[in-house]
């Protein structure tokens, strides 16, 4: 199939489904908690709803926090648009560079913090000043990662490096690998034990506090763009440990179907599995998350070195 | 380390502590469920979505009202399964629970917030206190009712109400609104 | 090919900012000003197409004639470091015009301008010199012109910063000096191309030395860790224009000088020589980043971050050097070329973000962080301009910074596939060291344009400032366009430069990798385009109103919004150990009777752990040495001439 047609199925697959798997992530913590929950699609309503209401402004802000929801949702679909998440060999892989990503990221990231910023609330500014420390502490920890699977698969493209179809069985190393990306992906997304994405209690957030003051259709862009964000590192997770289930340039109509059918399937388990592992840990105080981090750091490095072992061997 | 597998025995193979479901299934709460599915419908044709936010604003209560509240979220009431959420921000919220006589300490807060709220944003006053001044009123530590300081929208009166007739005031609020 | 215009361009260029330094001794008026430094622009401006031109003659060396040890010609090395003096000269002399009309009361309008020539013109002597005399005279020039700059004020705390300053930049001279000699053999007029042939020959040890004294030299001028201290006490008091300048181009003639000597002079060297500059490379960096991290001075922030790029600079020179000696060509070429393409990145962003921040101090009357804020209402193109420089300065795509950073982490990534383990480990500590550097230098970055440019204003002035002048804003808009500029055509400028000649112009070319900043520019642009479009199609909500941002019910001040220090807590509590910040509370009871109630006063000390272990100690070890040598002034006249004889007979037994 020609890959710009598979770039717009996967950037379109991604978009539509991430507001679904944020939904499962919900349903799968109050089920676990004992409670019926909303349904999945919650967060397609609520979406509705935001788009649909009127914006309040703070009176002191400036460009920047107008501009932040566009910079945060860009970065977002950048990585839906580059990465590979149901296809691989999509028309912009070779732009799916390991650093270009990991700037990317920090774009938005940054972004988000003015935003929390522009506002002049206390609230923004604690939230901004743990995120941009959780974000730039973590900076490290993302290219030791990429460049390990970089090191194994030879190749410096996210493209390259899912396509070369590394196994945990045969690269024992991945484990340690991905589960540095795991640590990664949850402070990323604000998840458990960084943040807690449930709480209303402004001195306890770090992610929510910098989008307070947000409302209506910039609301909904920034919790879109999150969406985005967390489906993107299930998906890039998920493909990691299952390298088969993408589909090429080189296969037909129904194994395309099938590769999207295979991505419902890797979000609602992906899914599954962070709302297992929020309910059953806690969230870490923010003055500890340098033992996170550290760790994190060492896992990635650890698994670098595995690596490297491996392949002098 | 022991005390780990003794409370993981505790939890996995200790004694069952609570109730059965047929034990506390009864009338009221068959209530609860008819009024939240209905009130989904309401919602459904409101927003167009089926999502509504709700931001609490405590005007001088005693709290009980906000304990109310609070069950509201908890395994049993679980509101969230109709669409609604409690949420941090009154910039996030489509509607407002207004509790207590607004006090003149927090007249302004109660001012500010619904300012502060995009519209349109529906107000409910909650309890006996937020729809009269209960026996507040006529204190001179009181501004008055909620309505002396912001236009409501619904009243839910109570001391404080139960949570089943919070859902219910809200229900037939929305209704009447959506006919408007 | 005639290259004669070449000799002429570069004549012209020396020539013109000769005049600009003479021009202000005939007078101090308005007038004049103008004309001295539109000379100088224009001066500075042909020495930048000169450059540029020879590039595209391809460096013709041959006739080119030699005065007193300045060769009037380049090689690729020599003209892109001309470029990027030349090029940021030219700016900073235009921004000079504005900048120090609004200042006239503070300096001595006709010295500084005078200054600031000598000061362009010895770095430009830097470049053309060829011999140990003609650069050194050349930096003296550049060292005690800036020295003067640094004093312009003459506020006392500027006329420590610059003794300290003359202090540290002499050791270094002193150094290079003896470097040179050791190499030279010493003849002080040797070409360089004589000294690589003497040091070739020359015993290992001597070679060892003088790498040593040449490494503390530059380095100290290039303000790496522990000898930095100076940096952030001299460049922020200097007029802003010249700290755009300091921190933009003198601290890269260190890094040329020390280029130089590498390619040209020294013979190659052992791996194990190159570990130290690595290592203080990655320790400057992130020194460098993390006090940028924790300051509230805005200039002082931007001195310290300029000494973070200092350092990842040389840790890619330490890491092509040790890449050549362990046979790894290709990233010893791609670290090369990284260097000079970071160092025009910095010269760059980094002058306009000095000049920016002489537009706001000129418009605030303070460098204190904590005294702005709202900036970006108030200013919002300029603050536009900064936001981009500011995104340049921590390497963010598709910014120039970026490029080099790139061109570095792929290769190193590329290279630690083919290397043996130990080479390994150091190329892994070299990564992970600039991916953390990275990290800390987006803190610092986004910690200076939040607090100053965003929020509410902080003090009175602040939330009457407006636009800068017309002046002070252009070459900051100027420099803003080319941080973007000179990212889309890094591969197409590597390739002029020689570093990357198998390219096609258009991509960056890294072992496996390749990355073309247009299409990158390209995309960031269409998903930017795409998202405005998505939002209008998705939402035609345009009601929108005005509010005060949620408060919790109470008014909320500008005393209550997150400040400097705030910003910065959890980095400061995470680095303690590094860091050594005190923060001292003293509670000064209000009513007697209930010691709750009292005011208190928090104050925050950061004494570098260098100051107190390194300088100390030899400041002490010089006053008791000095001390001691005082016994000796006992008033005999008697003993002061046995002195003398002493000497006299020391000295002729030493030279006979």
């Amino acid at each position: 199939m020609n890959p710009v047609i598979l770039t717009l199925i996967q950037t379109a697959v991604v978009l539509a489904l991430s507001p679904f798997a944020l939904g499962c992530v919900r349903l799968f913590k109050a089920r676990l908690q004992g409670r019926r929950g909303a349904s999945p699609f919650q967060p397609y309503f609520a979406f509705a709803t935001l788009l649909r209401k009127e914006m309040v402004i703070s009176e002191g802000v400036s460009w920047v926090f107008r501009l932040t929801p566009y910079v945060v949702l860009a970065s977002s679909l950048f990585l839906a648009l580059v990465l590979p998440l149901v296809v691989r060999g999509g028309a912009l892989g070779s732009l799916g560079d390991i650093f270009v990503t990991a700037g990317a990221l920090a774009v938005g990231a940054i972004f988000l913090v003015f935003g929390g910023l522009d506002t002049g609330s206390a609230f923004g500014g604690m939230g901004s000043s743990r995120e941009m420390t959780i974000a730039s502490l973590l900076e490290p920890t993302i290219i030791l990662v990429f460049a390990t699977l970089a090191l194994a698969t030879g190749s410096t493209g996210l493209d390259g490096i899912v396509s070369a179809g590394l196994s945990v069985g045969s690269a024992p190393f991945l484990a340690l690998t991905i589960a540095a990306l795991a640590l990664v992906a949850l402070a990323e997304n604000a998840r458990y034990p960084a943040d807690n994405p449930a709480t209303h209690l402004e001195l306890t957030m770090v992610h929510e506090a910098m989008i307070l003051e947000y409302s209506g259709p910039y609301l909904a862009m920034l919790e879109y763009a999150s969406t985005i964000k967390l489906s993107a590192f299930v998906l890039l997770i998920a493909n990691l440990v299952f390298p088969a289930t993408l589909v090429g340039t080189a296969s037909s109509p129904a194994a395309v179907i099938l590769a999207v059918g295979a991505t419902l399937l890797k979000l609602v388990l992906g899914m599954g599995a962070l709302a297992l592992l929020e309910s059953m840990i806690s969230k870490m105080r923010f003055y500890r998350m340098q033992e996170y981090l550290t760790g994190a750091f060492f896992l990635a490095l650890s698994g670098l070195a595995l690596a490297l072992i491996q392949h002098a061997v | 380390m022991p005390s780990i597998f003794k409370l993981l025995h505790y939890l996995f193979l200790g004694p069952r502590v609570t109730e059965p479901r047929s034990a506390f299934k009864n009338d009221v709460d068959a209530a609860v469920e008819t009024v939240g599915s209905e009130l989904k419908g309401v919602i459904d044709r409101l927003y167009g979505g089926r999502s509504l936010r709700i931001r609490a604003v405590d005007g001088g209560s005693t709290n009980a009202e906000e304990v109310e509240m609070t069950a509201l979220g908890n395994a049993y009431y679980d509101i969230e399964r109709f669409g609604l959420s409690f949420v941090a921000s009154p910039r996030h919220a489509d509607m407002l629970w207004v509790t207590g006589p607004v006090t003149r300490n927090l007249e302004r807060a109660v001012k500010t917030t619904y300012e502060a709220t995009p519209h349109p944003c529906i107000v409910v006053a909650v309890g006996d206190g937020a729809c009269t001044g209960g026996i507040w009123k006529g204190s001179y530590a009181v501004v008055g009712p909620v309505e002396a300081v912001i236009p409501v929208h619904v009243k839910i009166p109570g001391d404080p109400p139960s949570p089943a007739r919070m859902l219910a005031g809200i229900l037939e609020a929305l209704r009447s609104s959506s006919k408007n | 090919m005639n290259p004669t215009y070449l000799i002429d361009g570069i004549l012209l260029c020396v020539a013109g900012t000769v005049a600009a330094a003479v021009l202000p001794l005939f007078g101090g008026g308005r007038g004049l000003r103008r004309l001295t430094l539109s000379l100088l622009a224009v001066a500075t401006g042909i020495g930048a197409s000169v450059g540029i031109a020879a590039f595209i003659e391809g460096m013709p060396l041959g006739a080119a004639p030699a005065i007193f040890g300045f060769r009037i010609a380049f090689d690729a090395l020599s003209a892109s470091f001309f470029i990027l003096l030349n090029a940021v000269a030219c700016v900073v002399s235009l921004y000079s015009i504005a900048y120090v009309d609004g200042q006239a009361d503070a300096y001595g309008v006709r010295r500084l301008d005078a200054l600031t020539a000598l000061f362009i013109l010895g770095m430009q002597g830097v470049l053309l010199a060829t011999t140990p005399f003609s650069f050194l005279l050349s930096w003296e020039t550049m060292s005690m012109s800036s020295f003067f700059l640094v004093m312009a004020d003459k506020k006392p705390e500027s006329i420590r910063a610059g003794l300290f300053y003359l202090i540290m930049t002499h050791l270094g001279a002193g150094a290079i000096l003896a470097g040179f000699m050791l190499l030279s053999g010493g003849a002080a007029f040797a070409s360089f191309g004589q000294m690589a042939l003497t040091a070739q020959s020359a015993p290992h040890a001597i070679v060892l030395l003088a790498f040593a004294l040449t490494f503390f030299g530059f380095g100290s001028k290039a303000g790496l860790w522990p000898f930095h201290l100076w940096l952030p006490e001299a460049h922020p008091q200097a007029p802003s224009h010249i700290s755009a300048l300091m921190s933009g181009v003198m601290l890269k003639m260190a890094l040329y000088g020390f280029l130089r000597l590498l390619l040209s002079v020294f013979p190659p060297i052992p791996s194990a020589w190159t570990l130290p500059v690595i290592a203080l490379g990655l320790l400057s960096a992130v020194f460098g980043a993390l006090y940028a991290i924790i300051e509230r001075d805005f200039k002082r922030l931007l001195a310290y971050s300029s000494i973070e790029n200092l350092g990842l600079m040389f840790t890619m020179l330490g890491a092509a050097a040790f890449a050549r000696a362990n046979a790894l060509p290709a990233l010893a070429n791609a670290a090369l070329a990284a260097v000079v393409l970071h160092a025009i990145a910095h010269a760059v962003f980094k002058s306009g973000l000095f000049m920016g921040a002489g537009a706001i101090v000129h418009e605030l009357h303070t460098r204190d962080l904590e005294s702005m804020g709202g900036l970006a209402k108030r200013m919002p193109k300029f603050s536009g301009a900064m936001l981009v420089l500011a995104l340049g300065a921590v390497a963010m795509p598709p910014f120039s910074a970026f490029m080099s950073e790139w061109l570095f982490l792929q290769n190193v990534v590329e290279a630690i596939r083919l290397s043996a383990p130990f080479v390994q480990g150091v190329l892994i500590v070299i990564l992970s060291g600039v991916a953390f550097v990275g990290g800390l230098a987006i803190f610092a970055m986004v910690k200076m344009f939040g607090i100053a440019f965003l929020a509410l204003p902080r003090s009175e002035r602040a939330s009457q400032a407006e636009e800068p002048a017309a002046g002070l804003s252009w070459p900051v808009y100027a420099m803003a366009a080319l941080t973007f500029l000179v990212g889309l055509l890094a591969p197409a400028l590597l390739r002029a430069f020689g570093f990357m000649r198998e390219t096609d112009g258009g991509r960056l070319l890294a072992g496996g990798g390749a990355l073309a900043p247009s299409s990158v520019a390209l995309l960031f642009a269409a998903i930017g385009t795409g998202v405005v479009l998505a939002r209008k199609v998705f939402s035609d909500a345009r009601r929108e109103r005005s509010y005060h941002s949620w408060d919790c019910g109470q008014p909320m001040t500008e005393k209550m919004e997150y400040t400097a220090t705030a910003f910065s807590a959890p980095m400061r509590f995470f680095f303690r150990l590094m860091l050594h910040a005190r923060k001292n509370v003293t509670a000064i009871p209000i009513v007697a009777t209930n010691p709750w109630i009292a005011r208190r006063e928090s104050r925050l000390e950061v004494r570098p752990l260098w100051m107190e272990a390194l300088y100390a100690p030899v400041a002490r070890a010089v006053l008791y040495a000095s001390t001691q040598a005082r016994r000796l002034h006992n008033g005999i006249i008697q003993f002061y001439i046995a002195l003398i004889l002493v000497a006299l007979i020391a000295t002729l037994a030493i030279a006979l």
